[in-house]
Parts: C-alpha cells; structure tokens; sequence
C-alpha cells in the first residue's frame, strides 16, 4: 500500500468533514476578506481529492484537472478577488442580512436536507453517503450566500461556492468528465468571473455602492 | 496503587495551574513585543495574597464570605473527575459530565452571589453578565459533551476517553471536528478569555469576571484567582483528554506515567500557545455580539448531536 | 470545413471589426461579414438538406433540427444587422460605447448561439450556452446607465446560476448513460446517446432528476415562468438591435438545447415526465406572462413579457408531442422570431423618435408617424396570434393537437390567455395610436435601414400566413423526423 497509498485512503474519507467546516465557516464570515480565504482552502481541500481520486483510480487526466483546480481556484481566483475588493474600496464587511447565529443553524439544516437528499441514491450510485452529502451541501450553501448576502462580490463568490459544488458533485460520481469539456467550464468560470467583475466597477462607479439590494429600479 | 495515581492527578490539576496562567500570560507578552512577567508570578501572587488582611464592605452578609470557598470547592471536586496521565480518574460515575458541567456552574453561580452582595455597581454589572454568559453557554457545552458521549456509547468520562484512545486518529470523526469547535468557543467563554472577556482589562465598564471579584481581597481573593486558575487547567485537560488523549499511559509502571506526564505536558504547552495567539489575535466582542458567538457553538453543538445520531460518525 | 466556417468568420470577424476605429467604417465592415455569414448559414442549411447530416470532428453536427435553428438565427440577424446600422447613429461616443464594440460583441453572441446550434456534444453545448450569457452580458449593459448596468448583473447572476442548475443536470445525464454502459467519451454525444437510450439500462429515477435540472437551468435562459425575472429587465434596457436578437435568437436556442434533451430524456424514461413538465412550465409562463401584460407601462418590457408567453406557447406545443403540436412548435419558432423583431424594431423607432417608451405618455402615433404606426399596427396584430399572420397557423397548429389528445384544461386556458393578451394589446397599442399626437418626433418618415426591414418582416409574416413556402414545409419535416 505504502504511505501514499495510506494518505490517498484517508482523503477519500475525511474530506467531506473539512468542507462541512468550511461551509459553516463560510455562514458565520463577517468580512469579505475571511470568506475569499475560506473559498481558497474549500478549493484546495477539493484538490485533495481530485487528486487522491486520479491516485487511487489510476486516471491519469484527472492529474490534470487537479492541476487545473488548484491553479485556477486556489491560486488565480481568490487573488484576484482579494485585488477586486482592494480596487473596489468598499466597506469591508459581508453585509449578510441574516445573523451568523441564523446562518449557522441555516447550514446545519442544509447539511441534514443533504444527507437525507442523498440517501437513496447514494446506495445505487455506489458512492460513500458523506462526499455526495457534502458536494450536495456545497452546492445549497453557495445558493445560500447568494441569496442572503447583500454585497455584489458576496454574489459572485456563492456562485463560486455553488460551482465548487457542482464539481465536486462529478468528481464523486463520475471520476471526471471528458478533459476537453472539463477544460471548458473552467475556461467558462473565469470568463463569467471576468465579466461580473467588470460589472462590480460599473455598479460602484454608476451606483457608488455595492449593495445590490438597493438594484430595485426596475420591478414588475 | 491507582488510587494514588488518580490523587496525584487531581493534585497536579490544581498545583499547576497558576503555572499554566503565567505561561499564558508570559506568551501573550511576547507576543505583543514586551517582555512579560515570569511565569512563577502567579504563585508569588497567590502567596502575598493569602498573607495580606481580607476587608469586607460593611454592607454584606455571610454569603460574601462564602462564595470564594464554595467556588474553590466546586472547582476542587471537578479536579476529581479529569482524567489526565491515565484513562481513570479519583470519581468515576455514569453520567458525571453531567456533573461536571453543573459543578462548575454552581461555583459561577456563587460567585455571582457574591459579587451581587458586596453592594457595588461593578459588581451587579459583572454578575448580570456573567449570568448571560454562562446561561447561553451551558446548553452547547452539555450538548458537544453528550454528542461524544453518546457517539462511544459511554455516560462517563473515563469511559469516553478510554474509547478514544482506541480510535485511529486519521479517520477524522466530523462529530469530533463539530463538538471540538463547540466546545473550544465554550471554554474561551466558561474561562473568561477573549473574545468573551478580556482578562487583563482594567476598565471596570469590559469587565465581566474582574468586575465580580473587585470588592474581594486577601485570602478570598486568592481562592478566587486559584480557582479561576484551575478552571482554565481543567478546561483544557478535559479538552484533551477528549480530543487528543493518545499519550496516556496504560498501565501504572513509573516509565510509562513519566512519558504520560511528557506527553501532557506537551499537548497543554501547545494549547497555551494556541490561546494566547488566539487572545492576541482577536479583540474583545461587544457585549451584544456575545449571543452571536455562543449561538455558532450551540449550532454547532447541535449539529453535533444530529451528526451522532443520523450519520454516527 | 462547411461547419467550421460559419463558426470562423464571426469571431474572425469581431477581432476585424475592433481594428476599424472609424464608425462608419467598421458598420460597413459588419454589414459585409454579415452577408457572407448569412449566406454561408445558407449554403449550409442547402447542403444539409441535399446530404442529410454534417460532421466535423467528433463535437460538431448539423442536422434538420440544427437547420431550421441556423436558418432563423440567419434571417433574424440579417434583419438585426440592417437595423442596428441605422439605429446606432444616435449612441453616444463613450468608451466602450462605439458601433465597432457594438459589431464585435453581436459577432461573439451569433458565434456562441451558431455554436449552440451545430454542437454533436451536451458539453459543448453547455459551454456555449453559458458562452452566450457572456457575451451578451455586456451587449445587455452598452448603455452603462443605472438601469443597464442593474439589468447586465441581474442577466448574468441569474443566467450563470440557471446554467450551473443545467450543469449538474448534464452531469447526471452523463452518470445514467456511464452507468447503462456507454464509454465516457461517447455518453455527451447526442447521436449515441438517441441510440442507446431506448434499450434497457438507462436508470429512469437519474434521466427524470436530469431532465429536472436541465429543464430548470435551461428554462432560466428560455424565461420560463419562475426563472423569468432576468428577463423583462434586460429586454426593456438593452438596446434595441439587441433586444430584437435577444428574443427572438436566443430564446429559441435555449429552447433548441431543451428539445435535444426531451428527446434523449423521453427515448429513455417514457415521453410522460418531460412532456408533463414542459406544459406545466408552459401553462405557467403563458398565464403568468399574459396577466403582467395587462399592467404594463413601457413598451419594451410589454414586449418582453409577450416573449415569456410564446416561449411558453412554444413549451406547451413540445409537452404535447404529436405530430401537429411538433409541427406548431417548429413553426411557432420563427414566427415568433420574425414578429418580435418587427415589433422591437418599432418600438426601438418610438424611443429614437419620441424619447420615451412610456406607453401611457404616447398618443396620436397614427398621425405623427404613420408608416411607423403601420409596422407596429401589424406586428401587434402577428403577435396576439390574427389571421392571416402566420403565428396564427402555428398556434392553431398546437390548439388541434391539444383538443385531438384531449387536454381540454390546456386547450381551454390556452385560448383564455390568447384572448387576455389580445385585450392587453389592443388596450396599450390603441392608446398609442388614437388621439390627438401629444409628442413631435424627430423624423416622422423612417430610414431607408428601418423601413427595409420592417417591410421585410411584415411581408414574411404574410407570405407564412398565406401558406408556408415548400422549402421551409420540407426544413419543418427534416427538423420533426430527427425529434422523433
């Protein structure tokens, strides 16, 4: 087995208890700042496994997107987000409009809505209950974020959040999709992530703030 | 034989403790670029204080008196039950985390008494804080507990910790991971240290703990810092004993309780470095975001137990 | 190489466009590469008709369905091209605000939605789905002013969100077919997977929580009725040119991605599921849609509503199924298109002219412009569904299909909400036309680009309603026999 083999072992069955953290950290974050760093080490515990995966499943195009993962997610983007919020001179806290009380007792319930969710097919797809829950989890807290957090850049980073999800939500099931169309949704996270930057300055620069719940001119 | 190793625990509970304050107190220190006071300054307190006169304000009755001893006492008899070089301890009961907890809380209990009879307006302040502090506090410290307790399947504390010791440490448990989260933001609570309270404050208007013992002095004074002292050693004894347990020793040979002893040592140095990077790294919480905090540790507290009984791992 | 080239030039042509800085210039460069565009569109649709199916590569693939597609893409964007090339005289000169930034995202946005259209694989066309959120996310904020930029957000949040929903569908999708057996390479490929599905091992609980998800993330582009609030916003703030592609294109592409998978989800699991939730989802937006047309104040968020509707008429035509609901469906696709370009192309005249959209503050167009009130006279007319317009075959079309398979609940509120949104309209645009003109416009005659097109549109949508030409009869067939 040797030692890596050991380590790959225990990644595959740990790594969902290290991303329950990050989500419940993710609910009680008060500062912009803290919450692009949970996002890094979500991606990088995401990388772990993808990697532990291509290890223990001998694919050796997953290598690659793990490399892709850890370059793209745990490098490139949260840098980047860290300079948007410098640009953008905004006020620094996450604006949630619920408590970090209610928001952790929101993700508690989203972590059991998970488990149950993922209970019967779990079994038939032959996957471990605990990852599926918690790409699962994943995916309803990033969904969370975006709903409950008022700041544009909060927006942008639960889409993030919920896209880790649904990543990880493959990698579990499927070990990967073909590398090609794995290549081009992340070439299509980074241009989307491009382009709501873009937006975040034209919001500040026309609006002279980043709170979107004021973007309420148009309705009906 | 035993007997005398669980004694010997319970002794080095409360003996070291002041040590383990001032080992705090000095990291902090240097973490904040002075030099600090020497770690044995505590034990130097302790021994001015028990020599200097007690002065009570005229305006207080028995309970004054008594609160510092009941708290001494209650903390004293909770020594008795952390298990610290061995997985055994002086009393073994079924169900005494119960005990533990509620010990505690009637020694807090007393010195809020106390701190309400000694007549001053800091005083009431203090106790009326503290019972806000350790009334949220109680119900995510019972619930992390039991979510282990429930998890070996054991009511004891002992028990529990000799279950641990057979667990494989890799396999992370996220019960474990839940209730440790719980119940460290609880014992930075139950303790009074940041971010909950800020123990080396001098403004009366932040204070919760300091405020209920500022009309005491002499010997009264000295039980009551003492206690608070082995307060913090048993907190974060008990954390590790159900935590990170693995060093303790098996059997009652000397070589293998003088490698526990090391091991403990070790595993209560790294803690205090962790506690004063945390103190030093945070600041106080105002007192309306402390519900906040104590309501993320009974989330997770809760989320614990739900962790135990639906997915019991 | 056939298939290559239509997907070449646009972006070829957007980094040309960039290189033109004078305006004039770079509208005549687009107006040529939209020529050639559109007649290799033509060419294609022409071959694919002569030798059945093109391939190129293992991603790409154009059948009878992806014909008639391309060929409303083309005719909408030759009309768009015309247009925009007399509209933009009027925008100001910003940054990014120029005809040559204006040519060049258009060029990006018809690469993705042709890209859309001759995918082979589910991947792709998931990457080119989103790939058309992005590149038409700063088309729907060009104007940069506080209503664009929070419609340009609200499109891309909600949109990128919806397509992370398909994503995972997608995923599942590919899950079922790895677990019936098929190699991981092939199980995103359309073909395979039509062939593979009716034989046993599809596991139906995985296809209907796929389809749920596509329907749900690719409903959010379609607008369907609880996904639909991107919509209004960005129809009503975009500029007009791109108001008319929005809707008439890129509706019908989201619908496109839809349809390849109702036919891989009903081959699979049984027609029941699917078809029953595209009329709910139909049923939902037709009704929705036709009542918040009544309360309506500008004119282009009325005809964006109207857009949810026939989208939802379009759905409900696919729930049915049979061979006329297909047929209505099909057609409804590019009447629709060609009506709501007609109709934005009008209402993109009444801001250029009158400087407001308000519909209340507008009277008297009939005297003041009259050959403007004559375009929007008959788009009104096309689009509530009048003889002899051809919308009116197309809905009568998914109306027998319903009364022949005995839905009368979907027969009966479909003809309730046709005749809700007739009241609608002829409330708003009659109060537009009648009266005394309270307003003096800039130019009471139309632009030689203006009127060409709206003539166009107005003449195809008479043509259509007359009888449907045997060349688009035949696309029509070709398109059903591949969703069969």
């Amino acid at each position: 087995m040797g030692l890596i083999g050991i380590a790959t072992a225990k990644i595959l069955s740990s790594f969902s208890v290290f991303l329950f953290l990050t989500i419940i950290l993710l609910a009680v974050a008060r500062r912009i700042s803290t919450s692009v760093l949970l996002f890094g080490l979500q991606s990088a515990v995401i990388t772990a496994d993808v990697i532990a995966t291509a290890f223990q499943e001998k694919l050796p195009e997953v290598y690659v997107v793990g490399v892709l993962v850890f370059a793209i997610k745990v490098m490139v983007i949260p840098r980047a987000l860290f300079v948007l919020t410098k640009r953008l001179k905004t006020v620094r806290d996450v604006q949630a409009s619920t408590t970090p009380t209610q928001s952790v007792f929101i993700v508690a319930a989203i972590i059991y809505l998970s488990y149950a969710a993922v209970h019967s097919y779990a079994g038939a797809i032959h996957v471990s209950d605990d990852a599926l829950a918690a790409a699962v989890s994943v995916i309803l807290t990033g969904s969370f974020l975006m709903v409950s957090r008022k700041k544009a850049l909060m927006q942008m980073l639960g889409l993030l959040v919920l896209e880790n999800g649904i990543f990880l939500a493959a990698l579990i099931t499927t070990f990967g999709m073909p590398l090609v169309i794995e290549i081009g949704i992340f070439f299509d996270i980074l241009m989307g992530l491009l382009l709501m930057g873009i937006f975040t300055f034209r919001i500040s620069d026309t609006f002279e703030h980043l709170d979107v719940s004021k973007l309420r001119r148009l309705r009906g | 034989m035993r007997i005398v190793v669980d004694l010997l625990q319970a002794l080095l509970l409360i003996l070291v403790a002041p040590l383990v304050r001032g080992v705090v107190a000095r990291l902090k220190a240097r973490l904040q670029n002075r030099r600090g006071a020497s770690v044995w300054r505590p034990y130097s307190d302790l021994l001015k204080l028990f020599r200097k006169e007690e002065l009570v304000p005229p305006t207080s009755s028995a309970v004054f008196r008594i609160a510092p001893v009941v708290l001494f006492a209650a903390v004293v008899c909770v020594t008795a039950f952390v298990p610290v070089v061995r997985s055994s301890a002086l009393i073994d009961w079924q169900g005494d985390f119960f005990v533990l907890v509620y010990v505690l809380a009637l020694g807090r209990f007393f010195l809020s008494l106390g701190a309400l009879d000694g007549g001053s307006a800091f005083g009431g302040m203090g106790a009326s804080r503290e019972a806000l502090v350790s009334s949220l506090a109680e119900a995510p410290f019972l619930l992390g507990l039991t979510a282990i307790a429930i998890l070996a399947s054991r009511a004891d504390i002992v028990g529990i910790v000799a279950w641990t010791l057979k667990q494989d440490f890799f396999n992370i448990s996220t019960v474990h991971l839940l209730a440790f989260g719980a119940l460290a933001m609880v014992a930075l609570a139950e303790t009074g240290r940041m971010p909950v309270d800020n123990p080396t404050t001098h403004l009366e208007l932040t204070m919760i703990h300091e405020g209920m013992v500022l009309e005491y002095s002499g010997p009264s004074l000295a039980l009551i810092e003492w206690a608070s002292a082995i307060k913090l050693h048993l907190v974060i004894a008990l954390l590790i004993a159900f935590f990170v347990p693995w060093g303790m020793s098996a059997g009652d040979s000397w070589t293998s309780l003088a490698l526990a002893v090391l091991f403990y040592a070790l595993k209560l140095a790294v803690c205090a470095v962790l506690l004063s990077i945390i103190e030093s790294a945070v600041a106080k919480l105002r007192m309306y975001l402390v519900p906040d905090f104590l309501g993320v540790a009974a989330a997770l507290s809760a989320l614990a137990v739900i962790f135990t009984i639906w997915v019991k791992r | 190489m056939l298939l290559l080239l239509p997907l070449a030039i646009p972006v070829l042509g957007a980094g040309l466009i960039l290189c033109f800085h004078n305006p004039r210039a770079a509208t005549r460069a687009a107006l040529g590469l939209g020529a050639v565009e559109i007649a290799l569109l033509g060419v294609l649709v022409w071959q694919v008709h002569e030798r059945g199916a093109l391939h190129e590569g293992r991603y790409l693939r154009a059948d009878g369905l992806s014909s008639l597609f391309l060929l409303v893409i083309a005719v909408v964007s030759a009309l768009v091209l015309v247009y925009a090339s007399g509209y933009l005289r009027h925008m100001g000169e910003g940054r990014f605000s120029s005809p040559r930034w204006f040519y060049a995202l258009v060029f990006l946005f018809l690469f993705t939605m042709i890209s859309v259209c001759v995918s082979a694989n589910l991947g792709l066309l998931w990457i080119m789905m989103e790939g058309t959120t992005l590149a038409s996310a700063l088309l729907v904020g060009f104007y940069n002013t506080e209503g664009a930029v929070e419609a340009g957000w609200k499109y891309l949040i909600v949109c990128t969100v919806g397509i992370a929903f398909a994503l995972f569908g997608t995923i599942v999708l590919y899950i079922a077919a790895v677990r019936a057996g098929m190699s991981p390479a092939s199980a995103l490929d359309w073909v395979s997977l039509m062939d593979a599905a009716p034989r046993a091992g599809f596991d139906p609980h995985l296809m209907r929580l796929a389809f749920v998800f596509v329907i749900v993330g690719y409903g959010t582009k379609i607008g369907f009725v609880p996904m639909h609030s991107w919509l209004p916003d960005a129809h009503a703030e975009a500029p007009t040119p791109i108001s008319a592609l929005l809707s008439a294109v890129l509706l019908t592409c989201a619908m496109y991605a839809v349809m390849r998978y109702d036919a891989i989800v009903s081959r699979a699991a049984g027609p029941l599921f699917s078809h029953s939730l595209l009329l709910s989802f139909g049923l939902a937006s037709m009704i929705i849609a036709g009542l918040l047309i009544l309360v309506q104040r500008n004119l282009k968020r009325l005809l964006a509503y109207s857009s949810i509707e026939h989208m939802g008429i379009i759905a409900i035509g696919l729930g049915l199924g049979g061979p006329l609901g297909l047929f209505g469906a099909l057609l409804h696709t590019f009447n629709h298109a060609v009506a709501k370009s007609l109709l934005f192309f009008g209402a993109g005249n009444v801001r250029l002219n009158l400087n407001t959209l308000h519909v209340d503050s507008i009277r008297g167009l009939s005297r003041s412009m009259p050959q403007l009130s004559a375009a929007l006279v008959i788009g009104a007319l096309a689009i509530v569904g009048l003889p002899p317009f051809s919308l009116f075959v197309s809905e009568f079309g998914i109306l027998s299909e319903a009364f022949a398979q005995a839905h009368y609940v979907v027969a009966i509120l479909f003809l309730i909400m046709l005749s809700i949104v007739f009241g609608g309209f002829a409330f708003h645009f009659l109060g537009m036309l009648s009266g005394e003109p309270n307003r003096s416009p800039e130019n009471a005659r139309l632009v030689p680009s203006e009127y060409t097109t709206m003539a166009c549109a107005a003449l195809c949508l008479l043509v259509f309603g007359a009888r449907i030409p045997h060349g688009f009869a035949v696309l029509l067939q070709e398109a059903m026999a591949v969703l069969k």
